[in-house]
């Protein structure tokens, strides 16, 4: 049965509008574009002013008052917008940036340079063990690998005489991996494309038309 | 023989009726499973009763959707086993994802007759802000002096499942339904050593799956919608994922026609030219 709720009718046709983009650029796109944009950046500046209210209630309450620190640096990185006071922002945003920049280059030098190190050679180990196929599967992705690096060091390698021949065979087998790479992030974000599309086609037919 | 032009109106027309016929008449069309899937399943299937599991990270919403298949149904399976869910939202869009997936998995007691009780079995959080990394640190640290309120408002101190939880030593597993995987990897499972499980859109797959090959048994990963039919399958319920294998199916088939199409076209003007 078809919905009564007229927040499903808004959503429905909030949908068929931006559907409508398949027919070409037309208005009632733009105001479902605009609608939705507008809609995130209402929903995320609600968000900030609730946020405010939530991480400073042991503040009001009275049970950190140490709170205050965070709460004036906050109200200083506002500056940053001013730009005759943006000075005013810098030590809240240098706090911020270093912090940030403290804790994430020490996790990330041992997840993603030692971690993936780690991963190669365990793949490495794998072309080894396993069906033929699962061994052929290690195999391409160790040469990919290696020649997709070696696709990035060619200021270092010889370009010049056989050594120099060898590199570029090597250099463009990495170049080619990187565009097989592309091509597989293209195809996942077309197949998330696919999906989000048949949830927002699925919703009309299901909770606005009821049916199915 | 010249084939017609095909405009790329009549294209979308085509692949929107594709669509339609696996929306209204689902198929059911097989699907391969992977055994990471299993391997997912049964590690939350393992966790004693009682354990505390943490979902957290952030992203967009829309995007996140497809996350949602794969959650709904470890939410579905958790709240089966007994077992208790803290959200730790670090996007603006993410607590309402998370109070979406809850909802859709349809486990709260009050709203739907299920086994969960707010504040008991499952809290949520509000945005936490200070980007990514930090607050999955600070909260693993300690979770009192990261979050004081509940995303209601309420003290978490008042709460009856916030009594058990204070550090990262109180949680048995972490689940990321967002594309903001690699920071709870670097973080949670690399630091902590907490298994971090992310039901995760195809795209973030493809980037980040390498993780698991570095850290075996503590990074999981299923594959987008294809994943989200997997556990479906296991936890034994026919939602979102299933619908979009179907639609997937029709509209591979149909790339594919129009690719072959395309070729055609293409080498019947070639030869045109030469005449």
């Amino acid at each position: 049965m078809i919905s009564t709720d007229p927040w499903v009718w808004l959503s429905a046709l909030l949908t068929l509008a931006i559907f409508s983009m398949l027919l070409g650029d037309n208005k009632f796109f733009r105001w479902a574009e605009a609608t939705y944009t507008a809609t995130v950046i209402g929903h995320s500046v609600v968000t900030g002013l609730l946020t405010l209210k939530d991480r400073f209630y042991p503040l009001y309450t009275g049970q950190k008052p140490i709170l205050i620190i965070p709460l004036i640096l906050g109200i200083t990185s506002l500056f940053v917008v001013w730009r005759r006071y943006a000075w005013v922002s810098t030590v809240a945003m240098a706090l911020m940036i270093g912090v940030g920049t403290g804790i994430s280059i020490r996790t990330l030098m041992a997840t993603d340079v030692v971690g993936n190190v780690r991963a190669v050679i365990s793949e490495t180990a794998k072309v080894l063990e396993g069906s033929p196929a699962t061994r052929l599967g290690y195999f391409i992705r160790i040469v990919f690998t290696i020649c997709a690096l070696l696709y990035f060091l060619f200021i270092l390698v010889p370009k010049e005489g056989p050594g120099g021949k060898f590199f570029n065979y090597i250099a463009t087998i990495g170049k080619y991996a990187l565009i097989v790479y592309m091509g597989i992030a293209i195809g996942n974000t077309i197949q998330q494309f696919v999906g989000t599309a048949t949830v927002a086609i699925d919703r009309l037919i299901s909770t606005w038309l009821g049916l199915s | 023989m010249r084939l017609p032009e095909l405009k790329s109106e009549y294209i979308w027309a085509v692949m929107m009726i594709f669509f339609l016929i696996p929306a209204i008449h689902p198929i059911g069309l097989p699907f391969p499973m992977d055994p990471v899937t299993y391997e997912v399943y049964n590690i939350i299937e393992s966790l004693p009763e009682g354990s505390i599991v943490v979902m957290g990270g952030g992203g967009v919403f829309a995007f996140d959707l497809e996350s949602s298949a794969g959650m709904i149904a470890m939410i579905k399976q958790m709240a089966r086993k007994g077992l208790r869910l803290v959200t730790c939202p670090v996007w603006t869009e993410a607590p309402q994802f998370h109070k979406y997936v809850i909802d859709a998995a349809r486990v709260d007691k009050d709203k739907y007759g299920g086994p969960w009780e707010y504040g008991v079995d499952y809290v949520l959080l509000p945005y936490m802000p200070g980007g990514d990394m930090v607050v999955f640190d600070s909260f693993l640290k300690d979770v009192h002096a990261t979050v004081s309120v509940d995303l209601a408002g309420t003290p978490i101190d008042e709460l009856p499942l916030m009594q058990d939880l204070h550090d990262y030593h109180d949680i048995a597993l972490w689940i990321c339904p967002h594309w903001g995987f690699v920071s709870v990897i670097r973080i949670v499972a690399a630091q902590y050593g907490i298994t971090c499980i992310s039901p995760a859109q195809s795209t973030a797959y493809a980037f980040f799956s390498p993780f698991m090959e570095a850290y075996p048994g503590k990074v999981y990963m299923l594959n987008g919608y294809v994943g989200g039919a997997q556990y479906e399958a296991l936890v034994g319920i026919k939602g979102l994922g299933h619908k979009v294998m179907d639609s997937y199916a029709f509209a591979s088939t149909l790339i594919v026609l129009f690719i072959v199409l395309g070729n055609i076209t293409m080498l019947s003007r070639m030869g045109g030219e030469e005449e």
